[in-house]
């Protein structure tokens, strides 16, 4: 038997209903990670400080927005792709995502399927060439300008030619399948695949180099709109205008009131808060289907941050303070709500607030029978606090305690922080997912539970910031506390910042991370600023040196 | 010239009959009469949340071949010929607690790769942090060394094994490189059939040809795409494109193996990847999809992944309506769960019948597939209610061309399993003498052949 340092026997701890516990309280210095910033100290920040700038291939996400927007292709053909490692619940890390054998013969698949489409129905709007003209020439030029578009920049003499020689050989069989084999090819071509931010000037580089107008164009597309950069992002590049933060930022204002800026933030939000963890999750407590129910609590819970974000003065506080949900017919009737026809906002009679309260997010944090004060609690302190959250002691056995139709769920989770071993930790963890006690495993509101009153009373504690630590009465509460908290605000640009630049926080990233927050905090917690502030950062405008010759 | 035996002929079951599958291709030409020329295969196959031991070891155990299975491998029983069950094997490479991850991770994780996890931020139930296992799988260094002839070098499979982090992986290709496994049938057979050639004579022939060739003059395109932007890389980046180079040249040489000699099969429905409706047909045609894979030799080798480490899935078609962790950490001391475990133990032990079924009933040379079959199941701990590596559920099915099979061999000495691994590799013909991390690797396991 394992020989553990605070000597209770296996068989106690195999009675507990316990995630675990540990000596150190997550929240002391040293034990947590502090929210947003990074636990080592940077480098001066003096001068531009970009974190580091590799190839990120594109997710499956913005490899069909790409082909969207490039031949009109809505068919989503990245959907047959091998799935991206995810890391901390990105699927943008790039570190995770090294090409495979299957990913390779799925991009020829999907390149075929796009390129054939494309030509046999929309060769006109695609590649169009005038009768009478010289369909070698509209070869050429088709390579030119839809290569730039795919590529992000004008191709190279040695980037056209392969491509050339390619029409040549396809358009033996006429120009359609020259076109064919052209789409082919680039849909398969690293310049398409991967965003390339970091191309080596012909001169000896040191320190930090500021992006060109083409690199930046491609930054913004795929952090604003999940996509290519379209003809004016191009153009701008193309006339010297897309150089300065300012030019930056007036893109990225324009940018954010365009559709696909929509897409950016869905995306975004189903990685934060995990939304797969829904998917084929059973549930106890309604008749409907899984698959029916998991579908339309995700797109609730993505509508109402997509709505919070993006539709009128979105900021910080509404996302943990509105007391809006989205229900469709499907949920309606679970909630309590009014029946519609699709998703409507909706207010519901009992209490509710922001982000904590949606239906989806308390269904994904509860157990199938019951709910799960600990993973509610182990989130709250880890993803919207960002406060690292200690493992329990090996050899624990934790598992939720049995039903038990005399009591409520608190008493029988609460022998957690009964046992000595376990308080010190569980007081973290239990007290905060106490609070949301009035919401059951599917996120409806209950003031009993088997007869009993529900408590709801809760407490942050050990976060290392005064003003955030305290008991509070309930979810809502609870939202209050952390809608006016500058440590979730800055954890929510932390993981924006994960997410965008496709990498987990590096100690080179703490300048502009830190560049980020103030900028969010600058602007009161308005959401489109936090994702302008992205485009202002240093990381985004700047990339370091390629070291090496010339 | 000597005269070539059809395949088609030889595609008659083991006991003479026809066999009745439905979605076996019929076999031409390509028949290995000599049955030491059939290629071995191998598959790896994991399963979650450790095993209850009461329902699993075997009983009335007079010796080593001389015993009863348990309830849990009920479906194998005439199989029984071809298992290996081991007893007291441990996945020691798993044991350091106080290494990255918790226990289901370092063991998914050292699994089948005999390494430790990197540090990085997967998180497990209880708080844990991990990054991806620090070496290749099993799985993968057979297929660098078998794979390399056969038109899919690897095959991997997963039933409702959608977490795509360090607890949803069992394959890698290298250290912190992880292979995500095809989800649905649909996702099977368009990954084994995409690049198949209809036999000579068929009507689609020509057109077949005809779009290879095109995709060779594409690749070659694609390929000189690259020079001129890894001019401009990072070091680091231009190796991330050589890597990616490197699968499109080996994309170009498969495809000069496109040619096959077996019918396609028809094209499974569409399933839905994280349904608990359709997980058992999704498991089902799976493994039928890759016997014929194995079959036709369009494989040689395979991973096959019920479910992820610490899932919270349940099992209704076997009236196992718990969540699969919350199950385990109850364990054999509570009736029901028990009960429950057990009869998701027994519907592991019926796919892997399922596949030797199929396998056993395709004749090849004097035997059948299944004789040159090796699968290795094993499991990311040994019981849900203790986390321990200690006694691990292995069981290897076939291979009996290198070992004694038919047997329960019982360890008493804790071996670690990288001797285990060793001994699977040399089987598939693999000569390494070490598997993994150093620390936890060991010539081959005793007792095996």
């Amino acid at each position: 038997m394992d020989v553990r340092p605070w000597g209770i026997s296996v068989a106690t701890l195999l009675t507990l209903s316990a995630l675990g516990c540990d000596h150190t309280p997550a929240g002391t210095p040293g034990a947590a990670g502090s929210a947003g910033a990074p636990t080592t100290m940077p480098m001066s920040c003096e001068g531009p400080s970009p974190g580091p700038a590799p190839l990120h291939p594109l997710t499956r996400f913005q490899y069909d927005n790409a082909v969207r927007d490039l031949l009109g292709d809505a068919t989503q053909p990245a959907q047959a792709f091998p799935p991206e490692n995810e890391v901390d619940g990105y699927r943008t890390i790039a570190a995770a995502n090294q090409a495979n054998p299957r990913l390779v013969e799925t991009y020829i698949t999907a390149a075929e399927a796009v390129a054939g489409a494309a030509v046999q129905q929309r060769l006109n709007d695609v590649a169009p060439c005038a009768t009478g003209s010289d369909p070698g020439q509209c070869g050429v030029d088709f390579i030119k300008s839809f290569g730039r578009r795919a590529f992000r920049r004008p191709l190279s003499d040695a980037e056209v030619a392969p491509l050339a020689g390619l029409f040549a050989a396809g358009s033996s069989q006429g120009y359609a399948q020259g076109i064919q084999l052209v789409i082919q090819a680039v849909l398969q071509s690293p310049q398409f695949l991967y965003r390339v931010d970091a191309l080596k000037a012909p001169t000896v580089e040191t320190g930090a180099v500021a992006l060109s107008g083409y690199e930046l164009a491609g930054r913004l597309s795929f952090a604003l709109w999940g996509s290519l950069p379209d003809s004016a992002l191009l153009d701008a590049a193309d006339q010297g205008k897309l150089v300065t933060p300012a030019d930056v930022e007036r893109e990225a204002r324009r940018m954010l009131s365009d559709a696909r800026a929509h897409d950016v933030i869905r995306d975004f939000s189903e990685q934060w808060l995990q939304l797969s963890r829904l998917d084929g999750a059973a549930r106890v407590g309604t008749d409907l289907g899984t698959d029916q129910l998991n579908t339309a609590l995700r797109q609730s819970l993505v509508t109402f941050l997509d709505q919070t974000y993006l539709a009128g003065q979105g900021d910080f506080q509404q996302l943990f303070k509105s007391p809006t949900v989205w229900l469709d017919s499907t949920l309606a009737p679970l909630y309590g709500g009014a029946a519609a026809s699709g998703f409507t906002a909706q207010t519901l009679p009992e209490p509710r607030a922001g982000i904590l309260t949606q239906p989806a997010l308390l269904t994904i944090l509860s157990h199938s029978d019951q709910t799960a004060p600990v993973i509610r609690g182990v989130f709250v302190r880890e993803r919207f606090l960002c406060l690292q959250v200690q493992p329990p002691p090996p050899n624990l056995n934790p598992v939720p305690p049995k039903l038990d139709p005399t009591a409520t769920t608190r008493e029988r989770f609460r022998q957690h922080t009964e046992q000595a071993a376990c308080s010190g930790c569980h007081q973290l963890i239990d007290a905060v997912g106490f609070g949301f006690e009035r919401y059951d495993q599917l996120g409806r509101y209950r003031a009993t539970e088997n007869g009993l009153d529900v408590d709801e009373s809760g407490a942050l504690i050990g976060t290392g910031d005064s003003s955030l630590d305290g008991p509070f009465s309930g979810a809502v509460d609870l939202a209050e506390r952390l809608a006016n908290s500058s440590m979730a605000r800055d954890c929510l640009a932390k993981h924006w910042y994960t997410y965008t630049f496709g990498r987990l926080v590096t100690p080179e990233d703490s300048c502009s991370l830190a560049q980020v927050q103030r900028r969010f905090a600058g602007a009161n917690g308005d959401l489109k600023e936090l994702l302008v502030a992205l485009t202002q950062s240093d990381s985004f405008l700047y990339r370091p040196a390629i070291t090496g010759a010339p | 010239m000597t005269p070539r035996l059809s395949r088609r002929h030889l595609l008659r079951a083991a006991s003479g009959a026809v066999l009745a599958l439905p979605l076996l291709p019929s076999l031409r030409g390509s028949a290995r009469a000599d049955v030491t020329l059939a290629p071995k295969r191998f598959v790896t196959m994991y399963t979650p949340n450790g095993v209850i031991h009461e329902a699993w070891w075997p009983t009335n155990v007079a010796s080593e071949t001389s015993f009863d299975l348990n309830t849990s491998h009920a479906p194998l029983a005439p199989h029984k010929d071809r298992l290996l069950l081991l007893g007291g094997v441990q996945l020691k490479v798993a044991t350091d607690a106080n290494a990255p991850g918790g226990p289901h991770q370092r063991g998914i994780g050292g699994l089948f790769t005999n390494t430790k996890l990197g540090e990085g931020v997967f998180m497990d139930g209880c708080g844990r942090t991990a990054g991806w296992a620090t070496g290749i799988s099993v799985d993968q260094r057979v297929a660098n060394v078998i794979g390399t002839m056969s038109p899919v070098p690897s095959l991997q499979l997963g039933v409702r094994a959608t977490e795509n982090d360090v607890q949803g992986r069992i394959s890698y290709s290298g250290a912190g490189t992880p292979l995500p496994p095809l989800a649905t049938p649909l996702d099977v057979y368009t990954a084994v059939f995409q690049n198949f050639l209809p036999p000579v004579g068929g009507s689609d022939q020509d057109a077949a040809k005809a779009l290879l060739s095109q995709r060779k003059s594409v690749l070659d395109a694609v390929a000189s795409e690259f020079a001129p932007l890894q001019a401009r890389l990072s070091s680091q980046d231009k190796q991330t494109l050589d890597a990616h180079l490197s699968l499109i040249r080996d994309v170009e040489r498969r495809l000069s193996l496109g040619v096959t000699n077996c019918d396609k099969p028809a094209q499974p429905g569409t399933l839905d990847p994280v349904s608990e409706t359709d997980m058992p047909s999704i498991a089902e045609q799976q493994l039928d999809l890759l016997a014929i894979a194995f079959a036709c030799d369009l494989t040689r080798v395979a991973s096959f992944e019920i479910s992820t480490a610490l899932n919270r899935i349940r099992y209704p078609w076997v009236n196992s309506l718990g969540e699969g962790h919350t199950l385990s950490h109850q364990g054999s001391a509570d009736p029901d769960a028990m009960a429950q475990l057990t009869a998701r133990q027994v519907w592991h032990s019926s796919l892997l019948a399922r596949l030797l079924d199929r396998l056993a009933s395709i004749t090849e040379g004097d035997g059948t597939v299944a004789d040159n079959t090796l699968v290795m199941w094993g499991n990311e701990v040994s019981m849900g209610t203790t986390h321990s590596h200690d006694n691990m559920p292995f069981v290897l099915a076939g291979g009996r061309w290198a070992f004694r099979t038919g047997r329960y061999v019982q360890y008493t000495d804790n071996p670690g399993h990288g001797g285990l691994l060793v001994s699977v590799l040399n089987a598939m013909g693999v000569p390494d003498t070490a598997f993994g991390d150093p620390e936890y690797s060991s010539g081959p396991l005793s007792g095996l052949t």
